[in-house]
């Protein structure tokens, strides 16, 4: 007798499985590895002022259950000297978003199948109609991609304490950045640019710390020494994927006034991942709403926190607890949990938990709905048609 | 210690009370290191003592210990619970807020204080004395993801306590499991799963269900939410509460999410390098925080509001490490009001309002009144620092001339 919604499933079908998944990856790679010319991995951007461009990005895992849609399907673009902030739950697909656009995601499992990321480069120049050629990440072949990553895009990861290599100075973690990309650079000025870093980013003695180990230095230390090292560059975006939960929070408030001076000062753009609505409201111009792989609302911050339209969004909104409010009245939760990345049906990902849900969304996947000029949700109830 | 009149004064004796916490110590042995007086010798001893045949004849090398220092995690706490209430401990990490809901059920054993549990002290009992209080203070851990059995299923691990405590007769185990399940939001043919095979969420609510089926009174939840997502969050929180209202429970809620402490205790203990900073019942605490500190940590929690655009007092600098706190008041290293007085008095809790407690010199009337008496101190005492060390240079001058002087000779 076979059951719906088992978690178990048997070893024939998982054999089935692992010899489609391994088929599948081989193609992927093979796609990778083929000789490209540049034409093949430049693209037009759509505006001039946006730094970075998601067009449709779908990134799956082969796993050995089967294949998870962590990303399916995200649209969104970046402006320039924005922050852009990223929300939604764990196992949402945010993280896998900014992976793929550092094409970091773990290979041969994770595999980007379908879309464009656009990055608005100065080095391409214009094609013939004038408009402005871009880098598209998803075909570049990785030789090009050391050009770009750690010095127009970096990065900065969330758990300070793991993501530096304990075996090295910081100092020599932070020249090598310059070496890697400036192979002419004497020692010298590696040196004083990293202390310079250093110092911007707050470091009371830059010296002693430019010659001491990961582990000497307190978690609030480590992020900052990761984000001056995501600064060495002079980048242009910056993905900050949660640089504050593993913090406290009298350090986080520190952290983020930081990246804020420092976002103003270097006029570089910032996507802010985060699961902290509170974090969001205070940083971001633009805010991003993921579920289950999905794109559910986007638009300004005050689209998003004053006037919320996902059933989500606002279920998301009610369920935190206010440090401002004083009332005693059950706290609003969503029921039920995030579904099963695995065999998603093709219809509302957010229907069995909606509170307001209707027959039509029993219907196939909403598309997106234009509500005002900047905000948009992907959401029958505002569906006119 | 009874002497102290501001601080006794908080946990008065009430019968009311289900716990009471007075001048709670812990503290950590740091290793005691030692050294060889003169270590090139003391390996050349060694060697000899391998090779020889009557080990008692060779003298063991001189060594000189270091005198044993402590980490002061809990220090001098002070507090009192009444039934069916809750209080929040916050704090930032490291500053002693676990290791005080592990002494209170007596996981580390206490250095000092009292530990009253139902009117009975519960300091210093035995193990096999401690037993029968087991089953009344519980534990909630704080990721889900690593404090449940991976080979036991469901039913076993809630049943486990369950059948070692003889709360029900052997044949009703089965049932009462049951009802426990119902009770904490989880479905009946969960009965037979493995931990792994839920989410976070459902992890959470196994761990509460394991917790409540020995019927405590007290429970312990240490940081039950913080690896959870929002959405799941917002119910384990209701389901806490549901869980007081129901069955009288008694909270002790660790976590360092203040909005969460806001919206589910009824007071609150800020603690800091082990120290109370202050503690009041919590609206009083939010409307009016006074202690430096609280302002600091509760300016710094984001409020989901683009619009608002507090003034916020960013604390410079981290945590000084617990092994070595800076003298006087814990905190005046980091403080923006930091006066002389702070640098080498350590302040006493002053009920500033009724029920609010708080230790710094700036809401005591007698210190600041002195301040400059207190100025005048602080400087005889630096003058005396540096006299010493002083002194210290000079004789380490001498020692360098007597060394160089031996070798010479040699």
């Amino acid at each position: 007798m076979k059951k719906k919604n088992n978690n178990y499933i048997s070893i024939k079908d998982s054999r089935k499985i692992i010899k489609e998944n391994i088929k599948q990856m081989r193609h992927y790679e093979a796609l990778k590895r083929r000789k490209k010319e540049p034409a093949e991995y430049t693209s037009v951007m759509r505006d001039k002022n946006n730094i970075i461009e998601i067009d449709n990005l779908k990134t799956v895992f082969f796993t050995d259950n089967g294949t998870v849609m962590s990303v399916n399907g995200v649209s969104f673009a970046i402006p320039q000297k924005k922050i852009v902030g990223v929300v939604g739950e764990s196992g949402c697909g945010k993280s896998v978003t900014s992976l793929s656009i550092m094409q970091l995601v773990q290979s041969p499992q994770g595999q980007v199948i379908e879309g464009e990321i656009r990055y608005n480069s100065d080095d391409l120049g214009e094609n013939e109609n004038g408009e402005k050629l871009a880098y598209n990440i998803v075909k570049m072949p990785t030789a090009e991609m050391y050009k770009v990553r750690g010095k127009d895009i970096t990065m900065i990861f969330q758990e300070p304490m793991t993501s530096l290599n304990p075996v090295f100075t910081i100092g020599f973690q932070l020249d090598e950045v310059s070496f890697t990309h400036n192979p002419e650079i004497s020692k010298e000025d590696a040196k004083a640019c990293s202390i310079d870093m250093l110092k911007k980013v707050g470091i009371a003695m830059p010296e002693h710390v430019y010659k001491s180990y990961p582990h000497e230095l307190s978690g609030g230390m480590r992020q900052r020494v990761m984000i001056a090292m995501a600064l060495v560059g002079d980048p242009k975006l910056i993905i900050a994927d949660e640089p504050t939960t593993a913090l406290d929070v009298t350090i986080q408030a520190q952290i983020l006034e930081l990246l804020k001076k420092l976002q103003q000062e270097q006029g570089c753009s910032v996507m802010l991942i985060t699961h902290d609505l509170g974090v969001i409201a205070e940083m971001a111009d633009e805010v991003v709403v993921m579920y289950a792989g999905k794109v559910i609302e986007k638009g300004t911050a005050s689209d998003i926190f004053h006037n919320p339209m996902h059933p989500y969004t606002i279920g998301l909104q009610k369920s935190k607890p206010l440090i401002t409010s004083s009332s005693s009245e059950p706290l609003y939760s969503i029921p039920g949990q995030v579904p099963n990345p695995i065999n998603l049906p093709n219809s509302c990902y957010f229907k069995n938990r909606c509170n307001r849900c209707t027959e039509r969304c029993n219907g196939e996947y909403p598309k997106e709905i234009q509500v005002s000029d900047t905000h948009f949700v992907s959401c029958y109830l505002y569906d006119k048609d | 210690m009874d002497e102290k009149l501001t601080t006794s004064t908080i946990a008065e004796n009430n019968t009311d009370n289900i716990l009471e916490v007075r001048h709670l110590n812990k503290y950590f042995p740091i290793a005691k290191k030692y050294r060889f007086v003169e270590p090139m010798k003391a390996i050349g001893v060694r060697i000899k003592r391998l090779f020889a045949k009557d080990k008692s004849q060779i003298e063991k090398p001189p060594v000189k210990f270091s005198t044993t220092t402590y980490l002061r995690a809990v220090n001098d706490i002070t507090f009192s619970l009444p039934r069916g209430t809750t209080i929040g401990v916050v704090g930032e990490s490291g500053c002693g807020k676990t290791t005080l809901g592990r002494t209170i059920l007596r996981l580390y054993d206490a250095n000092g204080g009292q530990i009253i549990f139902n009117g009975e002290d519960i300091t210093n009992l035995k193990q096999k004395q401690m037993r029968k209080y087991r089953t009344d203070i519980q534990l909630v851990f704080q990721d889900p993801y690593s404090s449940l059995p991976p080979r036991m299923t469901v039913g076993n691990i809630i049943a486990e306590a369950v059948k070692v405590h003889k709360i029900v007769p052997k044949e009703q185990v089965g049932d009462y499991v049951r009802t426990v399940m119902q009770q904490c939001g989880l479905q009946l043919q969960y009965y037979d799963r493995y931990p792994h095979e839920f989410s976070g969420g459902q992890r959470q609510r196994i761990c509460i269900a394991r917790a409540l089926a020995v019927k405590p009174k007290l429970v312990i939840c240490d940081e039950p939410v913080s690896a959870l997502d929002v959405s799941i969050q917002a119910q384990i929180i209701n389901l806490l509460k549901e869980l007081q209202n129901t069955m009288g429970l008694t909270y002790v809620f660790i976590s360092h999410d203040l909005s969460v402490v806001k919206y589910i205790t009824d007071q609150i203990m800020v603690m800091y390098l082990g120290n109370m900073m202050e503690m009041g019942e919590t609206d009083e605490l939010f409307d009016n925080p006074l202690h430096p500190y609280t302002k600091a940590l509760f300016s710094a929690v984001p409020v989901p509001d683009p619009d608002v655009k507090n003034t916020r007092i960013i604390l410079e600098g981290d945590i000084p490490s617990p092994a070595n706190p800076p003298k006087g008041c814990k905190f005046h290293t980091r403080c923006s009001e930091c006066k002389n007085v702070c640098k080498f008095v350590e302040p006493d809790y002053i009920e500033a309002a009724p029920k609010h407690f708080v230790a710094c010199h700036l809401y005591n009337k007698e210190v600041m009144s002195n301040l400059s008496e207190y100025d005048r101190q602080y400087e005889e005492i630096l003058a005396e620092e540096k006299r010493l060390e002083e002194l210290k240079q000079q004789k380490g001058n001498k020692r360098e001339k007597r060394q160089k002087g031996t070798k010479k000779e040699g």
